[in-house]
């Protein structure tokens, strides 16, 4: 069962999200112009790394949002949570020193306005 | 049905070579597939100064964590056509290997459980029957009587409406399948190499012409891959793209019971599958989970959901204990059908995207991958099932028959 | 086609809606009496409470105008605004998500009991961005009280619910028993749980037996 902090809720259970595939696969701006191999690349090839993994997750059960999330597909540790729209932040790969943006387990304090409980819920 | 039918073992079915340092041809992956090919080059194409290339121990991947299930009732044609021969293979093989695997032909139901089920159902079974597939559909009385510790009652949430019935469909023994493969590599003169990871690709040009290891570079004139949930990882190497994503599947199995499951009973509503294996544990499989892992390891809750599902449908098994779970890693398309192709660079050939079934294609896909690398061209089995289906749109959704449950 | 144009005349439907109302655990309230033990756990439904849902862009000045209906708009997970709290059966507003609220009201305040709320919100939307939702029959509301009552949502809630992180006043969408439900606690020993409606004999039934053991005196 992964934990994954939601960057407006907190630390969840995976049960209350739904994954959402690679982040980062805009929609071609013209169809039209793409040949049969770049329109099968946009609709049926998407990265499958073993390592980090930048993906999309919606937190269905709880505020409704989508976000993204970096994990290592490996080892299921999940390196950074930012936002929609935000490109992806560098992170280390395991042993490589420091973290990456967004920590380890808690919602990144710029991302969520004001740090959360673990849960969420502010005292 | 018990232990002590068993089949005795030598100490030793095949070599522990150390890879020569070139090859005709190199299998990358020891799995069933892997294996399969290996000894179709070498037994119908007289391929025999070949290697397969295991990272790990042999068949300890998926091979050593599927659920065992063999059938052949999908719906489409093409489908139909490779798991219909996969399963012809499998008939023969025990006696063509002279060995016995216990492949038990027990037969296979798919539930029924809701309108939409059923009427999809019975459009397989007669597909099917035009296929030449053997397939009956079973009223709830007729499930009840084949598989007496079902609960066929209307009251419980997904109550069983009926069920396809496929009675040459059954079940075998993992990893005898995959010992009787390597014995007969071995005696054919394929060197079968443990412990031997592939850490890129030797090209000249766009033509494949050797492979780095962990033990040294093999040069060899043709790569075959086989590394199911690895696939992609391969392919990044060589310097292609597949259309595959990796995700954690899970199964488990109770202790020993005295023989209550006389056949195999799938649902892909309530997302179980269960049969009771020789030596008489329950073996269960779930779906996969929803994110992509190279873990072999998924989420608990999958299980939770899967044995919940099992015990409303087999009441019986709400005293049974889960002894063990595990995990592998299936290689999953988007439309559920699997991959024998050439690939983009010369001389290089993938088999994978058999997702949660790759178990039941071992013979099959062996059969015509081992054509295909022999020749440099798809063996009619597998043409349609071609990299470039993904281009032409000439998909064979087998969702349907195909998605969850094996 | 034809049975469904013979539709009621407004004679025809009773004047007194309110007695024929059926809440959605309406089947389960004898067993939640009697699986309750007064001091330990208690369950009950709470019955029709009106609730509307809000989309809206909380830094807008159509938030603004509708915050000054509603008594403020809470900013983070958890925060749940107005009465509601401690007892008091005013208007509450929960964060369900950044630009998403539930305004749970006393049953009269729907306008079928001569109530204003849902008007008032529609009012103060105007035509800004945003919407306003009647919700009351999408959720029921059942309430869990008593010394014990933690000890049975832990049973199926992977939240930590000890109140030095989950104090009353704090409302959280998560799963219960595997059901999505709305999580508030509006008092010390005393929470709210939102199913969908679809969702209350299920929830409620395994909330009844996730209370049986506490029914039993403590063994020491």
């Amino acid at each position: 069962m992964l934990l994954i902090p939601c960057p407006h809720c907190g630390p969840r259970d995976e049960t209350e999200f739904h994954y959402g595939g690679q982040a980062h696969v805009p929609y071609p701006g013209n169809p039209n112009e793409l040949d049969d191999r770049q329109w099968a690349e946009f609709l049926f090839y998407r990265e499958n790394p073993k390592g980090a993994f930048a993906e999309r997750w919606l937190h269905s059960t709880g505020c409704r949002q989508w976000f993204n999330m970096v994990r290592d597909t490996a080892t299921y540790d999940i390196q950074a949570v930012y936002r929609m729209g935000e490109p992806r932040p560098t992170t280390t790969p395991p042993g490589g020193g420091s973290r990456a943006t967004g920590g380890p387990t808690g919602p990144s304090a710029a991302h969520a306005g004001t740090p959360a409980s673990p849960e969420g819920a502010r005292p | 049905m018990s232990a002590d039918k068993l089949p005795e073992h030598p100490d030793f079915l095949w070599r522990n070579p150390e890879p020569k340092s070139s090859y005709d041809a190199v299998i990358v992956g020891g799995g069933g597939h892997g294996l399969a090919t290996a000894y179709y080059l070498a037994q119908n194409h007289g391929m025999t100064n070949i290697a397969v290339l295991e990272k790990g121990w042999l068949a300890g991947g998926n091979m050593a964590r599927n659920t065992t299930i063999i059938r052949s009732n999908y719906l489409w044609d093409e489908s139909a056509a490779i798991y219909e021969a996969s399963l012809k293979l499998w008939e023969i093989l025990p006696e063509e290997l002279d060995y016995d695997f216990l492949f038990s032909q027990r037969g296979v139901m798919n539930l029924a459980h809701t309108l939409g089920d059923v009427r999809e159902s019975i459009r397989r079974v007669g597909a099917n029957r035009l296929n030449g597939v053997d397939a009956e559909w079973l009223e709830p009385a007729q499930v009840k009587e084949l598989c007496p510790i079902l609960n066929i009652s209307d009251n419980i949430r997904y109550p069983v409406l009926g069920a396809t019935y496929q009675p040459r469909a059954g079940i075998a023994k993992h990893d005898h399948v995959a010992w009787a493969f390597a014995r007969k590599c071995d005696q054919l003169g394929v060197d079968i190499i443990q412990n031997c990871e592939v850490t890129g690709f030797l090209k000249d040009g766009n033509r494949v012409v050797g492979v780095k290891t962990n033990q040294g570079t093999i040069h060899t004139e043709k790569v075959g891959l086989c590394a199911a949930g690895h696939s992609s990882v391969l392919a990044e190497m060589a310097g292609f793209r597949l259309p595959i994503q990796s995700h954690p599947l899970q199964a488990l199995v109770s202790e020993l019971h005295e023989p209550v499951h006389p056949t195999v009973v799938m649902s892909n509503h309530v997302h179980v599958y269960v049969s009771q294996a020789h030596k008489g544990e329950l073996v269960m499989g779930a779906g996969v989970d929803s994110y992509n892992g190279y873990g072999q390891r998924g989420s608990f809750h999958v299980i939770e959901h899967q044995m919940a599902a099992a015990v409303e449908l087999f009441p019986i098994f709400a005293r049974a204990h889960v002894l063990r779970t595990w995990g592998g890693i299936v290689d999953t398309t988007l439309d559920a059908s699997p991959i024998v192709s050439t690939t983009p660079v010369d001389n290089m050939f993938v088999n994978c995207g058999w997702g949660t079934g790759g178990f039941k294609g071992t013979p099959g896909a062996g059969l015509t991958f081992a054509h295909t690398i022999a020749t440099g061209t798809p063996h009619a089995l597998n043409r349609p099932f071609a990299l470039e289906r993904f281009e032409t749109g000439a998909l064979i959704d087998e969702h349907g028959a195909a998605a969850v449950a094996h | 086609m034809a049975d469904t144009q013979q539709l009621d005349t407004p004679q025809d439907i009773p004047r007194d809606l309110h007695g024929l109302r059926r809440s959605p655990a309406s089947l389960l309230h004898e067993v939640f009496a009697a699986g309750s033990t007064g001091g330990v756990v208690e369950l009950s439904e709470l019955e029709f409470l009106t609730m509307a849902g809000i989309r809206v862009d909380p830094q807008s000045e159509t938030a603004t105008r509708i915050a000054s209906v509603t008594d403020g708009l809470p900013a983070h997970c958890g925060d749940v605004t107005g009465g509601g709290t401690n007892g008091k059966p005013d208007t509450a507003v929960l964060w369900l998500g950044p630009t998403e609220f539930l305004v749970v009201a006393p049953p009269d305040a729907h306008e079928t009991l001569g109530g204003t709320l849902v008007p008032a919100l529609v009012e103060a939307l105007a035509d800004g961005q945003g919407q306003v939702v009647d919700l009351s029959a999408n959720r029921t509301t059942f309430e869990l009280t008593g010394p014990r009552a933690r000890a049975v949502l832990e049973k199926g809630c992977s939240l930590d619910l000890h109140p030095r992180v989950h104090p009353a006043g704090t409302a959280l969408s998560t799963e219960v028993g595997g059901i999505p439900v709305i999580l508030w606690k509006t008092a010390e020993d005393t929470y709210r749980i939102l199913p969908r409606a679809s969702f209350a004999t299920f929830l409620g039934s395994w909330l009844l037996d996730a209370m049986r053991e506490y029914a039993s005196p403590e063994v020491p």
